[in-house]
């Protein structure tokens, strides 16, 4: 049975995570603050845990520097809005993916869907399906409507960067140093223009692109349609 | 320390003049430039450099004109009384500035509270109007599922549940909104600003919005060379969000709702039209105001926040943000943003 860990101070919040996610089928580990949470983490041992960043004994974010130093365990992030600094921290010290209060429970659910299939998953084997696009990032091929499409090098290596992260989200500097290198972290235009490339090329409509999504202030998520690998 | 310098440089001014007038003007009338210098002292700075002025002013005195000059003595007692009334004189127009100095900064304290004030109970009036509906649906209809749950169809429940749901979104918007204007008028938000591209922001505010703006047929005209601008994103898309919203918000289901920029003398102009019923200019212009709403629309919702927080983003941004009247009945509403040089890339060698 999978196990998740909720460790979130209001105790309603953890009701309403407990009921949603009990009636998936998940076993709900609940703690109601970060030291509590790093223990729960290592006596349950969940597959995943959601941190809320507002804790009261200490910072979400130095939770999930305590787990990540020994567990590579998804962490969903629960935040409030207008706090892109603190959602960015948390991505940077480890955790997966976020979710902005107040969330219904469909997205609540697909966030912990992927990041679960994600830690199953090994990055290997790669071929993306974004509607009418097909990018084979092994072969480096991509093609659109059964035509051709030419990628750069750099906009194979940005695609296989969300890939290895699909349908998560990657903070601008895990991408810019990724794909251009540590000293090329702050150049954020870099990925404005070579997004915008990638979606000329693989979206319908670039402008409401539906596989290449932007989160605003934060990174970029790339989806791709379910039967992908 | 100021105060301490014009203490020094007056009375050296003063000595100047004395010595210039000695010989051809009586003593008394000397020890009137000296006092005119702790005059002028004590009404520009505080207590001390006052006192300061007065005891230098003093002692110069006494030293270079006040025979036996050249000592502190005093032979005749009417200079000691030209000192006292110096120092009095000193004393009492420095205190009575201080007092006014404080009197005109409580008065100032007074009318921001007053200000303060007046936004507060705008805010509570607003509040207590446009979250009071979403607050009734959802206790009717949650304690209707709570209490006589068993005796609703699922069709029904569902619907309750639905509505619970949707007007919570609602009403955590409208909070953020306020919140937002708060952040906004303190004076403490600081704009993250990066490259951004109006485009990605646009795409990232319709796919937010895609719920509300469901109603209405979104058209989306956007130039495909559109430079990049040094925002901060996040706050942008609020600008664009808000711009939006508002336009489905009063506009009859199934219009159209208009997203067009283009380039405009250094600037990169953003509007959204739509196609309601419009509004008079003079009117129009009012929509800024904070808690303002349009005529007769107590039942659309909203705080009335929408407007006036967009144009506090882009003006931060050094930017402006107007309404305007269209021919064929409908609004714009445009905001403007400077461009600047556009930054680099380096070339990638052909695959």
């Amino acid at each position: 049975m999978t196990t998740i860990l909720v460790v979130e101070d209001e105790p309603e919040i953890r009701r309403f995570l407990r009921s949603s996610l009990g009636a998936e089928g998940y076993r709900v580990v609940e703690s109601p603050n970060a030291r509590r949470g790093a223990i729960d983490a290592g006596t349950h041992k969940p597959d995943l845990a959601i941190v809320d960043l507002a804790l009261p004994d200490f910072d979400g974010r130095e939770l999930i520097r305590q787990i990540r130093q020994w567990s590579p365990m998804p962490i969903v992030v629960l935040s409030a809005r207008h706090q892109e600094r603190s959602k960015i921290e948390a991505l940077d010290a480890g955790a997966d993916d976020y979710i902005t209060k107040p969330f219904g429970v469909g997205e609540l659910l697909a966030r912990v869907r992927v990041a679960l299939r994600h830690a199953a998953r090994s990055p290997s084997g790669t071929l993306l399906k974004l509607g009418a696009a097909t990018v084979d990032l092994e072969k480096r091929r991509a093609s659109r409507d059964g035509a051709e499409v030419h990628l750069t090098p750099i906009e194979f290596r940005l695609l296989a960067c969300l890939a290895s992260h699909l349908g998560m989200v990657v903070t601008q500097r895990q991408l810019l140093t990724e794909v251009w290198g540590p000293s090329h972290a702050a150049q954020t235009h870099y990925l404005r223009i070579y997004m915008k490339q990638l979606r000329d090329k693989l979206e319908a409509d670039p402008v409401q692109p539906r596989y290449l999504l932007t989160e605003t202030g934060v990174g970029y998520r790339l989806l791709a349609d379910e039967d992908s690998p | 320390m100021k105060g301490y310098v014009w203490a020094v440089g007056a009375t050296a001014a003063c000595t100047l003049a004395g010595i210039a007038m000695r010989g051809r003007f009586d003593l008394v009338n000397i020890a009137m430039i000296y006092l005119l210098a702790v005059v002028i002292v004590a009404l520009r700075y505080r207590r001390g450099p006052a006192i300061v002025t007065s005891m230098l002013c003093v002692a110069v005195f006494d030293l270079l004109f006040v025979p036996p000059q050249g000592r502190f003595t005093v032979d005749d007692v009417q200079y000691l009384l030209t000192f006292a009334i110096m120092l009095a004189v000193g004393l009492i127009i420095s205190t009575l500035t201080e007092s006014l100095r404080r009197q005109a900064s409580a008065q100032a304290r007074l009318e921001m509270q007053a200000e303060t004030e007046r936004m507060r109970s705008a805010l509570l009036a607003s509040i207590s109007h446009d979250l009071r509906t979403p607050l009734a649906v959802m206790s009717g209809a949650s304690s209707s599922l709570a209490e006589r749950g068993e005796r609703l169809s699922p069709a029904e429940r569902q619907a309750l549940a639905q509505s619970v749901f949707e007007q919570a979104r609602e009403m955590s918007e409208q909070v953020s909104k306020v919140l937002q204007m708060t952040r906004l008028e303190s004076g403490r938000l600081e704009l993250e600003r990066d490259w951004g591209s109006l485009g990605e922001i646009a795409g990232s505010v319709l796919r937010g919005l895609a719920d509300r703006l469901a109603t209405h047929r979104v058209i989306v005209e956007l130039p495909e060379d559109l430079p990049l601008v040094r925002v901060d994103a996040g706050l942008i898309e609020q600008v664009l969000a808000n711009l939006l919203e508002n336009a489905a918000r009063h506009t009859p289901p199934g219009t159209v709702v208009r997203l067009r920029a283009k380039l405009e003398g250094g600037e990169v102009v953003v509007s959204v039209e739509d196609f309601g019923p419009g509004l008079p200019e003079a009117d129009v212009e009012r929509l800024f105001d904070k808690f303002q709403h349009g005529v007769s629309e107590g039942s659309k919702g909203g705080v009335g926040l929408g407007l006036s927080t967009a144009r506090a983003i882009v003006r931060l941004h050094g930017g402006r943000a107007w309404g305007e009247q269209l021919p064929g009945g409908g609004i714009a509403f445009r905001f403007a943003l400077p461009l600047e040089e556009q930054p680099r890339l380096p070339a990638e060698a052909a695959a």
